[in-house]
């Protein structure tokens, strides 16, 4: 580990290398750059999840921590971290003070790994526009988690009023398990779905998203109630005999089925389906790590997540990235003074504006 | 690029094969699982069970991939209550897993796992093996499916699969849900017993629901082999007799003959690996773009391809086998082949074999792919390489290129999971010189995450019915037109001794310097 005192980009750039030669790791495998903001007090913690997550997805970790923002001076600490706990993985801690902390994507941007995707988590609460936010808007994926909000709920529907393509929840990737044992309890099912209710602890986003997954899917109301927890308890749905021709051609149930799917203790669910014997099967409850690393194996837009999202919080949501202008102008409103700009991309940014028909 | 918006109310949900409206291909965080369904183990108590299937189904489970209605049933000659089995298996799970051992994951499966004694010539235990498949439905419901998995010796099968025949244990309209049969190698000895396997194992089950295990082509390195070939195209321009100038395929083996000596030593090198797996690489390396990634269009072009294959004309020198003798392997003092316990003291089984072919076709015509495997090499390693001829004209002084050789495209199929590129480069320094280096993209690297088992993908595939990986028995009728005259050749010779922890005998090497090449040292 090398540690850096009132440093800047090109020297860690440096020292990342060097320490690299120093632990053998002659091959550089990196394929992703995960940036990382956090607090410092929570910086160990947080760390060690992207750790693990990063155990199956080889990255460079940027960890930036804003200290002290209105420090009069501007500083950056650094540490470099190669190898050991990290496995193939490489970070880089970056400690900014005073105006800095506003500017960090001017430290970050020359620190990531060259034509490769850029992830950035939020382990705390996440900017209110996070696709122009600078730290997000260099992501390809941002990642956010609502169940860490004083108000979940109400964190949910900020994510969706700001959603651009690329975005997460880790709420979202907490409901994971449970889609998919709902998804292969629905392969053997015919009918019309009529009823659906999910039951958890007051306030729990992921229940909220997978209510509205399911809203979204089977295209009927989902009813909530809530429970002592933990996390979600229970997801029941009631399907009716098919009424249309071709589904009883298919050979559908005559009665209807009701599948119910409930864990109290956190670990173990019982999947219960009318007619057949009850069956148990392992669902236990994720840590962040894990997640993080689920969130690592696909780096494009999920689509999936947007329409949940949009029928969670019944807001439409906007299906193109940002346009250039968006981010400038997200941009801007960050900054206490407006970025310098070049007069060509002034004229960029114009006719972007002129073409959305809000020319200035 | 719109948003999916609610299906709206009314959607009706299908039966299965229609669409189910929780799935999405958009989805691709929901894994694939099958429908619930029981396994049943011949032979559980083998070392394959042991070793392989139990730790890779306790793995599946683990990983969510197994359907809540499992159930796993173990089928052996033991006095066994399904107790001691359980017992065996976690066991067994416990020291084969690849994933971390989590005691309430495994109490889930050992709910549902049951063992039926018996020998293969008891009725009664098949009656019984039957009533508990039909039982299974209600408890478990499991609908009628089923996958017989037999991991027993080949002079077994006819027995066993006329008791599924007779209980009609083998019938997928029988009971309405889908009956399945997973076979490991061999596949026969020669054409004719492969043939008349395969007429019975066809007899009994249809050929679309008969799984024929080779575990090499469950591994990761093997499907990138496909991804690298035909998701790029940096690779497919000079992917021709135009620049390639031979193929070299690999397995290498370091250890013995361990305690397969009976079986091995009726087979040889030969049968048992250069028919099934040296093939199916071949194949996968010389075929055709399929037209697409299913399992009928990758078997046409695997067909085409192992049809077109050719034996030299004279296997005079272009055929080789050895056989190991005693010598010092990896720092071991080693008993040579005939010195193993129950090989007869005059075997003539061979322990390597190698072998140039040639791949008839206008994409590889003239191109030799050289084949070989042995046991007791140096170290243990599986690869494909591609080696390119050497560019026309080198505006450099012969001495500058001394230390060049030829281009080389290696994937590297076990251990270091990867794919390495072989070509040269400045040396620093003041002189014009030229040397050999490599460029290594590292499975384990990339992508650390621990790359499946070969065993775990190969058993969910069977679960889902799907038979991308799974050569049909055409392939393996293919594959022994190729071996069969190579058997013809070698019958009544002796192999060529090697010292053990040696690669191979001399004449493999003679086999390729009298065409000016050498083997690549893995």
């Amino acid at each position: 580990m090398a540690t850096l005192w009132e440093t800047n980009a090109g020297e860690i750039v440096k020292a990342l290398s060097a320490e690299r030669r120093i632990a053998g790791a002659v091959a550089f495998g990196v394929v992703l750059t995960l940036v990382l903001v956090v607090d410092e007090r929570r910086a160990e913690e947080a760390m060690a999840a992207a750790a693990e997550g990063a155990a199956a997805h080889p990255c460079r970790l940027l960890v930036v921590i804003r200290r002290r923002p209105d420090a009069s001076a501007a500083r950056l600490d650094a540490e470099v971290r190669v190898g050991g706990h990290l496995g193939t993985s490489e970070a880089v801690v970056l400690r900014m003070y005073g105006r800095l902390a506003r500017n960090a994507e001017s430290v970050v941007l020359p620190l990531l790994a060259p034509d490769s995707p850029v992830v950035t988590w939020w382990y705390g609460p996440p900017p209110q526009k996070t696709g122009v936010d600078p730290l997000g808007a260099l992501a390809t994926r941002r990642i956010t988690d609502t169940a860490q909000a004083a108000n979940p709920l109400r964190a949910l529907k900020e994510r969706g009023a700001d959603y651009s393509p690329g975005d997460t929840d880790l709420a979202w990737t907490r409901c994971t398990p449970w889609r998919s044992v709902l998804a292969a309890a629905f392969d053997s099912i015919t009918g019309q779905p009529a009823t659906a209710r999910v039951e958890a602890e007051i306030g729990n986003p992921s229940a909220a998203l997978l209510a509205g997954w399911l809203k979204c899917r089977l295209g009927i109301e989902v009813d909530s109630a809530s429970s002592a927890g933990p996390g979600i308890t229970e997801v029941s749905i009631r399907v009716d005999p098919a009424q249309d021709i071709l589904a009883e051609d298919a050979g559908g149930d005559e009665e209807p089925v009701e599948i119910r799917l409930t864990r109290h203790d956190g670990r173990t669910a019982v999947l219960a389906r009318s007619r057949q014997p009850e069956r148990y099967l392992p669902l236990a409850r994720r840590e962040t790590g894990d997640l993080i690393g689920e969130e690592l194996r696909r780096l494009d837009a999920d689509q999936i997540y947007a329409a949940t999202l949009a029928a969670t919080t019944g807001r439409r949501i906007a299906a193109t990235p940002p346009t250039a202008s968006q981010i400038s102008r997200g941009a801007s409103n960050r900054r206490s003074s407006p970025p310098p700009r070049t007069p060509r991309e002034a004229t960029i940014e114009r006719a972007a504006r002129t073409r959305q028909g809000r020319a200035d | 690029m719109t948003e999916q918006v609610p299906v709206g109310a009314g959607v009706t949900v299908g039966a299965r094969g229609l669409a189910n409206p929780l799935r999405d291909p958009r989805d691709r965080r929901l894994p694939r699982v099958p429908d619930p369904c029981a396994v049943v183990v011949f032979g559980i108590t083998g070392d394959l069970a042991r070793k392989k299937l139990i730790p890779a189904i306790y793995d599946l489970a683990n990983r969510g991939l197994l359907p809540p209605g499992f159930v796993l049933l173990g089928f052996a000659r033991r006095d066994w209550e399904t107790g001691d089995f359980e017992a065996m298996a976690h066991d067994a799970a416990k020291n084969g897993a690849r994933t971390p051992f989590r005691e309430d994951v495994w109490r889930r499966i050992a709910e549902s796992v049951r063992f039926i004694p018996g020998s293969f010539d008891d009725d009664n235990a098949f009656d019984l093996l039957a009533q508990t498949l039909i039982d299974l439905e209600a408890t478990h419901g499991i609908a009628g499916n089923a996958a017989f998995y037999l991991s027993i010796p080949p002079a077994a099968f006819p027995l066993v699969l006329k008791q599924l025949a007779r209980t009609k244990m083998a019938d997928n309209d029988e009971r309405g849900g889908w009956r399945r049969v997973v076979v490991e190698k061999p596949f026969g000895h020669d054409l004719p017993s492969s043939r008349e396997l395969n007429a019975l194992v066809d007899e009994v089950f249809t050929a679309q629901d008969v799984f024929r295990i080779d575990h090499y082509l469950g591994k990761e390195t093997v499907q990138n082999l496909l991804a690298l070939r035909f998701a790029n195209s940096l690779f497919e321009p000079t992917y021709n007799n135009h620049y390639v100038d031979s193929v070299q395929i690999t397995m290498a083996e370091d250890g013995g003959i361990g305690g397969r000596a009976a079986f091995y030593d009726s087979a040889g090198a030969a049968r048992d690996v250069l028919q099934n797996h040296l093939l199916q690489l071949l194949a996968l390396t010389a075929m055709e773009e399929p037209v697409a990634f299913d399992a009928d269009a990758l078997r046409v072009e695997k067909l085409k391809v192992l049809g077109a294959v050719s034996l030299p004309a004279d296997l005079e020198g272009d055929a080789v086998r050895g056989q190991y003798a005693a010598g010092w392997q990896g720092g071991e003092r080693v008993p040579g082949y005939l010195e193993e316990r129950l090989i007869p003291p005059h075997s003539r089984t061979e322990t390597y074999a190698a072998v140039r072919l040639g791949v008839e076709t206008r994409r590889w015509g003239g191109v030799p792919f050289y084949l070989r495997t042995g046991k007791r090499l140096p170290r243990r390693v599986t690869e494909i390489a591609i080696v390119y001829k050497r560019a026309p004209h080198l505006p450099f002084t012969a001495t500058d290129v001394e230390e060049l050789g030829r281009n080389q495209l290696v994937i590297r199929v076990q251990p270091d999971e990867g794919v390495t590129l072989r070509f040269g480069s400045k040396v620093p320094g003041t002189t014009m010189e030229v040397r050999d280096v490599a460029m290594d993209f590292l499975y384990g690297e990339a992508f650390t995450e621990s790359s499946p088992e070969a065993y775990e993908r190969l058993i969910l595939d069977v679960l889902l019915g799907d038979a991308t990986l799974f050569p049909r028995h055409e392939e393996v009728e293919m594959s022994w037109r190729v071996v069969d005259p190579l058997e013809e050749y070698w019958a009544n010779t002796t192999p060529q001794a090697y010292p053990a922890g040696t690669w191979g005998p001399r004449a493999a090497e003679e086999m390729l310097a009298a065409e000016g090449r050498s083997w690549r040292r893995p």
